[in-house]
């Protein structure tokens, strides 16, 4: 009983095996517009993302990526952006690795036959910087 | 004797059933008696589930021992589970759950008290196989025969222990238990006997979330239970009413005691 006391409180204390957080990464005033999802947001996606993370694919092709997580356009990682900051983001408050996952297909759909690319932590870092400022400019989507 | 023999057979019989199933409690009548048993089971359980952000189906094995005396039970369990999401298969361990019970009244035909499942974060909860927070869930229980008729009650809490901001938002979740990070729980049933060694019943069971996200679930249930000698075995059919648990959810369980 006490050993399971123990380790009872130790999995309260640790948190468990880790959990997404927000970076709390906040856009430089004024927006100096060094990031945006053509220069950096897109070909970030591209890279690492939409391999599952693409609106063309059905459930059974996505490899475990959610519904409506799709990021093949500005307004697909506009609607999740948190997502995105506590999921794969840098920043002052957390740096986050649980995505791109360590498996990945060599095409959109495909089976996981590769190991992912792997964002390196100043791309995490500019990704979470691109996201603060993106969702406080406008947009007409 | 024949009440301390019948209330550890519903004991071992409905108690996997209902708590290693589901996070929620296995609220079953103490015994009274001093006499210790103990039982070893395990739970083949099959399920489809199709929620806002995730669709496929699970399987899982779940050992279970228990144990009572008197007027205490409990009981300890943990899954192994295969779960498709997605289209991504994976194997992976759920989350482990105590299960503790204590009669507080037990007279003729009514009995109540209160019980207590703590469940900690073994599954991993990312890929939707544990809620990724230690669970606390406190309820009172009540049973009450009515000729060959048994109802049982439940209405208890449960919540996680850690930063609500930190739980999953893609709908019910894990995706092979969901609850909600604090929620009022309840349950309802009804079982009747069909035969010697033959009991059928029904059940619903739910929870209403506590606070400002998380959505109300309801489930309901058919089940058989059949006793030769010391093995007890029940199947119950499951299917999610509100709240996307799953679609349809089988649960096999049998139990030797010793």
């Amino acid at each position: 009983m006490r050993q399971l006391v123990v380790t009872l409180c130790c999995l309260v204390a640790c948190g468990g095996p880790g959990t997404p957080a927000p970076t709390e990464t906040v856009c430089p005033d004024p927006d100096p517009n060094t990031l945006t999802y053509d220069n950096f947001g897109m070909q970030f996606m591209s890279d690492y993302c939409i391999q599952c993370h693409d609106s063309g694919l059905v459930r059974s092709e996505r490899n475990g990526a959610p519904l409506y997580h799709d990021f093949d356009s500005l307004l697909g990682v506009v609607q999740v952006a948190n997502h995105i900051d506590e999921q794969a983001g840098f920043g002052a408050a957390a740096e986050n690795t649980f995505m791109p996952p360590s498996r990945c297909p060599s095409v959109p759909g495909g089976k996981l036959d590769r190991d992912c690319k792997r964002p390196s932590d100043d791309e995490r870092r500019k990704l979470a910087e691109w996201i603060a400022c993106e969702l406080g400019r406008p947009h007409t989507f | 004797m024949a009440i301390r023999i019948g209330a550890m057979s519903c004991l071992l019989a409905l108690a996997p059933v209902r708590a290693q199933a589901d996070h929620q409690h296995g609220m079953v009548a103490g015994g009274g008696g001093d006499a210790t048993s103990f039982a070893a089971g395990v739970s083949l359980i099959a399920a489809q589930f199709d929620t806002m952000s995730y669709g496929g189906d699970y399987q899982a094995v779940v050992p279970s021992l228990r144990w009572g005396r008197g007027r205490f039970a409990g009981s300890a369990s943990l899954g192994l589970y295969r779960l498709q999401e997605n289209g991504r298969e994976l194997y992976g361990l759920g989350d482990a759950v105590v299960h503790g019970q204590l009669t507080l009244v037990h007279h003729h035909a009514v009995a109540a008290g209160a019980a207590v499942a703590v469940s900690a974060p073994t599954g991993d909860h990312l890929a939707g196989l544990g809620m990724g927070h230690v669970m606390i869930m406190p309820a009172a229980w009540g049973r009450w025969t009515v000729g060959r008729v048994t109802l049982d009650g439940s209405a208890g809490y449960g919540r996680a222990l850690g930063s609500a901001a930190s739980h999953h938002s893609h709908g019910a979740w894990p995706l092979v238990d969901p609850m909600n990070f604090a929620e009022v729980t309840w349950t309802a049933s009804g079982e009747i006997p069909l035969a010697r060694v033959l009991r059928a019943g029904g059940r619903l069971s739910g929870g209403v979330p506590v606070g400002a996200e998380g959505e109300t679930r309801v489930v309901a249930g058919v089940r058989v239970l059949w006793n030769a000698g010391q093995v007890d075995t029940a199947f119950e059919l499951q299917t999610g009413l509100a709240g996307d648990p799953f679609t349809i959810r089988g649960v096999f369980e049998t139990a030797l005691r010793f």
